[in-house]
């Protein structure tokens, strides 16, 4: 079996990448599953789908820890330990990164000769003229390392899937040529079919044979009673979102021109968020490690004072 | 000190508002059902009054009254309500999320059949369906059980090795309209047993702020609290026997979370819950009367459930049959379930377990049920398939139900019945 | 025209110290979280919020809390029973001297349109019955948005949601006036648009006891699709084309708070939006269009 994760931020298109991959296997003849990953986050936040190929039954649900491919839609994923894009990794056969500066990235030495990396996010942008819609692109990247899969697989996939969510024709169109440049790009991985099941070559770290045996995951924990305020879910610690931070989710980063802007304070009365803050003298301070990067203080700022600029390590 | 209390006549429903005002609680969000209002009511008049110092509140519904009574009770309060039957189930979500916040408080429910059909009669379908929801429950045989039971309960409620809301149940009508004397604790006596109310948690203050109620979204976290809630509900079997000491001592009534009736050589045991379990006693002297070897394992502790009271008291029976006031469609009796779950596995466990379905919407269970219960244990051997669940109703019953849908215009019969027999039930 | 204002009149007024920590998991450009920040600015710290089920449900996701203030998550239906156990037990609490009065919290129900319009409506209507002292914050985003955009009884006509893909057929329902046919002693409706208008209803609002309703408007970029950039234009027009009223109602007299003084057609409220789109492709809907502009003028025809 291969074992597909997908991680990227809310927007990406990381659910239905997942599912072109699924989609695409079951057009290609093969036993496919696909699913995402429901959680609180929202657009912008840390997401992810699975994706399960194989010649016969899946029998696997629910997460994916050790996956044979990761794709990751978003390298500064890999900055935010909570994404937990890498979980697993020693075992993957490969880590696709979308980023167009793998040279730059902080990633473990043993990891490093198995990542392949692709500048997505500028096809796409030309392809489509927006740099997020990313499901295409990163199904097709998926699609295309499996190597089992036919393009006309991948391509059928896509139709259905992007016409499911609502893309019509002639954006379609688009997304199914941005899909073979992809295709056209990328060189799949070396794999294994014996008729009844389907592997990707191991390249990755050893893995004890037991983990897929029935001690897989090692020891378990005892809990024991832990009493009332630890056992109860609530939170004490009033305030501590301030730890999370959000300016990762940004695509645009807003920039406060101080000399042109007259203190009226609209950009700090209407950030959702309360990123926005007043300095002694009245003029705004915007707090990057949490701004999301709405830009609504952009919009309302009546001289034109804050203008945008793309995020060098985003989307 | 032992004694010092009054003798009253009682019902069940006042008992319980006597136990309420006897733990002398702050708040009472309320909303009317029958069979429970009597306890209402008296509660509001003891507010009215002066009698009871705090606020009697009537809700909308149970789910707003059950939300309101977790409120408080996270706020910081002493909180009694009651509800039954549809009302318990109309807030079931909120048991949950009650539970889920670890506040003691305790709820009284008169049990009552389920809708639908739409019924008055007691059964236990609707306590059972909140056994899962985290919230304790103590089954009440006798109105004397109701009042002491409420004392009970907040003292394991608000034990720092609990601190989880309990469930007192009583029958509507066998033990709410039904009056006999009761011995209520003095005031001294119930403030020596249950002191004042003294929160674990925090509550809304302003000095500390605190979220309560958030969501998790990681299923690791969220069965962490799952558990610690289990583990916290499961400290009450210990903490029941202590604390039960403690109210003999102050009180002079002796309770175990199973009571066991002329068991100690009976080769029969019945086991049971609720008020029928006087009835039951009856039968049971009869059969002693007769020189038959047979008893009562009665439940007082549903939540948590005292397996380990049961392994011992059904260890090397001949048969035990397990009287179900409810039914679960497609499996049977819940406590036939819960109670097999409990000996299975035993080296000496009873060699015969049987189903009983009896009681439901109030049905009576009459002597000639629990003959013939005691006579099929009695009959009864080992092996064979997994015994069914089995419908007591006897042939006069049988029979007025049959005149009735005849009388609804319903004419093909297909039960016969046993005919001639005093009991109707089929296999 | 706008009334006159006792309490605030700039911007500058506004505190400036924030009630909630960022950090939070709601979506970049929450026109809900907006308006809860300045309301909670004006109401201060010393609030226990009592939430339903929706969107905001997810501002304290274990471990976190933007909070500062204290929280309560109920049920989906029943928030405002929530604000009646908290409120009666620090009455309880305070006059029965186990608790300092300086200890005391002002009861906020946090609830989307959804849980406000429909399921929890016996439960607030019974609280609003009881004279309950307590807040009642609604943000209203015109659908089930926490769920995926479903159909809420406050819709509005024309919207698609995920459960109407040809648009909504009937219009809100009224909660405005639902409130005030139970005479509490203050409702309100508000706009993170507006912040003085909206700071200046809490002040109002904060002197009087009993149940207060404050329903702002919550420009949802996720659900109505538009730029999240955009999030305050699109309050604007809503104010502007006179679909989203600025009013009170103290003690069951109406007043709105301010009439644009020319109404721009709603036509440019809904163009922005996806949810509208098919009211405009691959055919104008001129007679819907009609109704929706003919709607607004009547409201306004007839307000005080």
């Amino acid at each position: 079996m291969i074992r597909v994760r997908l991680h990227g931020r809310g927007g990406h298109g990381v659910k239905t990448a997942g599912r072109i991959v699924g989609s695409a296997a079951f057009h290609a003849g093969l036993h496919g599953q696909d699913a995402p990953v429901y959680g609180a986050e929202r657009r912008g936040a840390a997401v992810a789908s699975y994706a399960w190929i194989d010649r016969g039954p899946i029998r696997e649900r629910g997460v994916i820890a050790r996956p044979d491919l990761i794709v990751i839609a978003d390298e500064t994923l890999l900055a935010d330990p909570a994404s937990g894009v890498l979980a697993g990794a020693e075992a993957a056969t490969a880590v696709f990164i979308n980023t167009d500066r793998l040279d730059a990235l902080a990633l473990p030495d043993t990891l490093r000769s198995r990542v392949i990396a692709a500048d997505l996010t500028a096809r796409t942008l030309a392809a489509l003229g927006r740099a997020a819609a990313l499901s295409a692109s990163l199904g097709a990247a998926a699609v295309r390392l499996l190597g089992a899969i036919p393009l006309e697989a991948l391509l059928e996939a896509l139709r259905d899937e992007l016409s499911a969510i609502g893309v019509a024709p002639p954006e379609l169109a688009k997304n199914e040529q941005l899909a073979r440049e992809v295709f056209a790009l990328l060189t799949p991985l070396a794999f294994a079919d014996t008729g009844r099941e389907l592997t990707l070559a191991t390249s990755g770290a050893t893995v004890s044979p037991v983990a897929s045996g029935p001690l897989a995951g090692g020891t378990l924990a005892q809990i024991e009673y832990e009493g009332v305020m630890r056992g109860t879910p609530s939170i004490l610690a009033s305030g501590n979102a301030a730890a999370r931070q959000t300016g990762a989710w940004r695509v645009q980063r807003p920039v406060i021109d101080p000399a042109l802007c007259s203190r009226c304070g609209l950009c700090f009365v209407q950030c959702p968020d309360g990123v926005v803050s007043l300095d002694a003298e009245g003029y705004p301070v915007i707090d990057y490690d949490h701004c999301k990067g709405c830009l609504i203080c952009q919009r309302v700022c009546p001289v034109n004072a804050i203008h945008e600029e793309r995020e060098t390590r985003a989307w | 000190m032992v004694g010092g209390g009054i003798r009253k006549l009682l019902t069940g429903n006042a008992a319980a508002a006597w136990g309420a005002r006897l733990a002398r609680i702050d708040y009472v969000p309320a909303f009317p059902i029958t069979p429970q209002t009597e306890i209402i009511e008296l509660l509001s008049e003891w507010f009215d009054d002066g009698t009871l110092r705090g606020k009697f509140v009537t809700l909308d519904s149970e789910h707003a009254m059950l939300t309101a009574a977790g409120a408080a009770a996270a706020t910081g309060v002493r909180v009694f309500t009651a509800t039954s039957s549809q009302g318990l189930v109309y807030g079931l979500e909120v048991l949950y999320t009650l539970a889920g916040w670890r506040v003691p408080l305790v709820l009284v429910n008169v049990s009552r059949g389920l809708s639908a059909p739409i019924t008055l009669g007691p059964d236990h379908n609707d306590v059972l369906a909140a056994r899962d929801t985290g919230f304790l429950q103590l089954h009440a045989e006798t109105c004397q059980e109701v009042v002491d039971f409420i004392l009970l309960a907040y003292r394991l409620a608000e034990s720092p090795a609990i601190s989880a809301p309990v469930l007192v149940n009583l029958d509507g009508f066998q033990l709410s309209f039904t009056r006999e004397a009761v011995e209520l604790p003095s005031a001294e006596q119930a403030e020596r047993f249950l002191g004042p109310f003294q929160p674990l948690h925090p509550g809304f203050r302003h000095s500390h702020p605190v979220a309560q109620g958030v969501a998790v979204l990681d299923g690791a976290t969220y069965s962490y609290f799952r558990y610690q809630l289990h583990r916290a509900v499961e400290n009450a079997v210990e903490e029941f026997s202590r604390v039960a000491a403690e109210f003999a001592a102050t009180c002079g009534r002796e309770y175990a979370p199973l009571e066991l009736y002329r068991a100690d050589d009976a080769e029969l045991l019945l086991v049971m819950i609720g008020s029928y379990a006087t009835k039951a006693k009856a039968a049971i002297d009869r059969w002693r009367a007769a020189g038959r070897r047979v008893g009562l394992a009665r439940l007082r502790l549903v939540r948590p459930w005292p397996a380990a009271d049961l392994q011992r008291a059904l260890a090397g029976r001949r048969a035990v049959g397990v009287l179900d006031q409810n039914l679960s469609p497609g499996l049977g009796g819940v406590l036939y379930q819960e109670v097999a779950g409990a000996v299975a596995g035993m080296a000496n466990g009873p060699a015969v377990l049987r189903s009983f379905i009896g009681g439901l919407g109030g049905k009576d269970v009459s002597d000639a049920e629990f003959d013939h219960m005691l006579a099929t244990l009695d009959a009864a051997r080992p092996g064979g398939p997994p015994p069914a669940a089995e419908l007591l109703m006897t042939q006069v019953e049988w029979r007025q139900v049959a005149r009735s849908l005849t009388v609804a215009g319903k004419q093909e019969a297909v039960s016969a019945g046993k005919e001639g027999g005093e009991h109707a039930g089929s296999a | 025209m706008r009334v006159a204002r006792e309490h605030f009149h700039n911007l500058k007024e506004l505190p400036q110290a924030e009630p909630l920590a960022p950090g939070s998991p709601l979506c970049a450009g929450c026109g809900g979280l907006t308006a809860l920040r300045l309301i909670h600015k004006v109401l201060g710290e010393n609030v226990v919020l009592v939430n339903a089920a929706g969107c905001m449900t997810l501002l304290a996701t274990f471990p976190y809390t933007p909070l500062h203030a204290s929280w309560l998550y109920t049920t989906m239906g029943s928030a405002a029973a929530g604000a009646q156990g908290v409120r009666d037990a620090l009455d309880i609490l305070i006059a029965s001297g186990r608790l300092p009065a300086e200890e005391n919290l002002q009861v906020v129900v946090l609830a989307g349109d959804g849980s406000t319009l429909d399921m929890g409506l016996s439960a607030t209507s019974a609280a609003i019955h009881r004279q309950l002292d307590f807040w009642y914050l609604c943000y209203d985003n015109e659908a089930y948005g926490n769920t995926g955009f479903q159909l809420s009884a406050a819709s509005p006509p024309g919207s698609w949601t995920a459960t109407t893909h040809h648009g909504t057929a009937q219009r809100k329902k009224d909660i405005f006036e639902i409130w005030r046919a139970h005479r509490p002693p203050y409702v309100a409706t508000l706009s993170a648009h507006d912040p003085i208008d909206l700071a200046e209803k809490v002040a109002r609002a904060a002197t009087l006891r009993g149940p207060k309703l404050l329903l702002s408007l919550a420009v949802c970029p996720t659900g109505w699709g538009f730029d999240p950039s955009l999030g305050d234009e699109i309050a604007k027009l809503a104010i502007e084309t006179g679909i989203w009223p600025l009013k009170e109602a103290r003690d069951g007299v109406v007043r709105h708070t301010y009439r644009p003084s020319r109404f721009r057609p709603v036509e440019e409220y809904l163009r922005p939006q996806r949810r509208f789109r098919h009211l405009f492709t691959p055919q104008r809907n001129d007679n819907l269009l009609a109704a929706l502009q003919r709607q607004v003028d009547e409201y306004w025809r007839e307000a005080t």
